[in-house]
């Protein structure tokens, strides 16, 4: 008697697609459609076709459905489907959602995305005036803003370790000469330390280009199994590892009531991460951190345990990082709730960037940390 | 209420209690700074919840505090901003950190319990300043509030 499915060997899953529609500032169209159209890109830069489409997984902030959107493209039939909450937070964990239905014989081809008319359309933030659950103890306070929340978790930062405002000043000005690169990027104008130190604050400590961009974009991926990968003629980029984490006592935005101050839930996605995937930083040649405001790329570098705790400031600034944001990222590419960091990801390993950097194997890509969160590796080679 | 009877040019944002949070708002509309603590272990806890995460005893007690602390962290808000607050800004809020050890939100006040115009300079807010509780009236909803002591 044949072995039942459910215990079959694992295999591992891999990305054969990306696409990414042009950012803008409105894209003219609505997130079901520039939704459907990215997918379909995907689909065809994997050389596979809606008919080979068995599972898709999405961020609850999506607004379309699997359900709506397999029906918008005739899917025939969706055997893994599933959304993943928090934001931002969202992006990874709902790559790793798709990997885990390929691992597991759930779906043979599976599509994610994210398609967001955050450009054109309203800021949801301004449009909420009934503050319930945790927002009742914030949101009246105009701690409403996602900004907000981040201005409270840098000060901690700053006067913790002493940063000063270069220490952010340089990842705006990183990440935008990583923009320049990238034709696709929003962000095509040069932005020096000075622009940087001379735009006015947002919710002080945080400056207006420490926020990411407010834009309309879509862009998908599909995954699917290493075995299936070969006959695709494509470059797989294998899914090597990840991890999730929340962290103690949890609150969206405003990590900072109860026991945990000077924190994110990095901390705990992080040692995760390193365990799963057998991997430590050493062995990460480029970084994608979740940017919708400049802190989290120091914090990030702390927390996945690149540089001690305090010594990112020294570390960023004598180079010894591996390179980030390579795209321009949510400060200077595009802010897509990081899907454009999960697609930039592929692209290093592929060795398709417009900021490639050199003998790429593995790739760090993390998603929003202000909220749940979690984290993955994209390797060039298999398990 | 529904968001769509507030005139979003001239509404703040309305706190909406629960069964969970009610007490913590009648004591605010009282002038006393309720915060729950765990009869079984002592913890004190913040934001309001039915069970203590310690060691999951249910019903923790509302217990009138001092609302002294400090502050533990502080932004200054600038725009763009809700409607309501363009003739506010700036104006700091603060992370504040009661002596119990529990950390909410509160705008700095003055003694009154009115909104300071200010970006914090000129009162020397920072980290570890001691402060008290007051209650700011805002639209006709009683907030705690902190000033510098
Ligand atoms: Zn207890």
């Amino acid at each position: 008697m044949a072995a039942p499915l459910r215990v079959a060997k694992h295999r591992q899953a891999c990305v054969v697609g990306i696409h990414a529609l042009p950012f803008s500032k409105n894209i003219g169209m609505t997130e079901r459609h520039s939704g459907g159209l990215a997918i379909l890109g995907a689909l065809a830069d994997a050389g596979l076709t809606v008919r080979d489409l068995d599972g898709m997984f999405r961020y609850v902030w999506e607004g379309t459905t699997e359900m709506e959107m397999a029906r918008i493209l005739g899917v025939p039939n969706l055997r893994a489907f599933g959304e993943v909450d928090y934001g931002g937070g969202a992006g990874c964990p709902t790559v790793t959602h798709a990997a885990l239905a390929i691992e597991n014989h759930l779906a043979d081809v599976v599509v994610t995305w994210r398609a967001r008319n955050r450009g054109s359309g309203v800021r949801p933030w301004s449009q909420q005036y009934m503050a319930t659950g945790q927002d009742q103890f914030e949101r009246p306070y105009h701690v409403a803003r996602p900004v907000d929340g981040m201005a409270f978790h840098t000060r901690v930062w700053i006067e913790k370790y002493g940063w000063t405002p270069e220490v952010l000043g340089r990842v705006a000005v990183t990440q935008r000469e990583h923009a320049r690169k990238n034709p696709a990027a929003m962000m095509q104008k040069p932005l020096t330390m000075d622009d940087y130190l001379a735009a006015r604050m947002i919710c002080d400590p945080l400056r207006l280009f420490d926020c990411c961009l407010e834009t309309d974009g879509a862009l998908a991926m599909v995954l699917t199994s290493a075995e299936r990968a070969r006959d695709l003629g494509v470059t797989p980029v294998y899914v090597h590892g990840f991890a999730m984490g929340s962290g103690p006592q949890m609150t969206a935005m405003t990590f900072f009531y109860d026991e945990v101050l000077g924190k994110t839930p990095n901390a705990w996605v992080a040692p995760e991460l390193w365990k799963r995937t057998g991997l430590t930083p050493r062995d990460i040649d480029v970084c994608q951190f979740y940017d919708a405001f400049t802190p989290q790329i120091p914090i990030a570098f702390e927390e996945f345990g690149f540089c001690a705790e305090g010594e990112s400031p020294a570390y960023m600034a004598d180079g010894k990082n591996p390179p980030y944001n390579t795209s321009g990222g949510g400060i200077s590419e595009a802010y897509v709730h990081g899907f454009n960091l999960l697609v930039e990801g592929v692209r290093q390993v592929r060795g398709t960037s417009t900021s490639q950097a050199e003998n790429v194997r593995n790739v760090l890509v993390t998603s929003g940390n202000v909220v749940p969160t979690g984290a993955l590796v994209y390797s060039k080679d298999p398990w | 209420m529904s968001d769509a009877n507030l005139d979003p040019k001239t509404a703040f944002p309305v706190p909406v209690a629960d069964a969970d949070t009610q007490p913590f708002w009648d004591g605010v509309a009282r002038g006393e700074l309720l915060i729950q603590r765990c009869g079984s272990c002592g913890a004190w806890l913040w934001q309001p919840r039915p069970i203590c995460p310690r060691g999951q005893t249910p019903g923790p007690t509302w217990t009138r505090v001092s609302g002294d602390g400090r502050v533990a962290s502080w932004v200054v808000m600038r725009p763009p901003t809700l409607p309501a607050y363009a003739d506010k800004v700036p104006f700091v809020v603060l992370l504040v950190e009661l002596d119990e050890g529990v950390r909410l939100l509160g705008y700095l006040v003055d003694g009154d319990g009115a909104m300071l115009e200010t970006d914090g300079a000129a009162e020397g807010v920072a980290i570890g300043r001691r402060v008290a509780v007051r209650y700011h009236d805002q639209g006709g909803t009683r907030l705690p509030s902190f000033t510098l002591v």
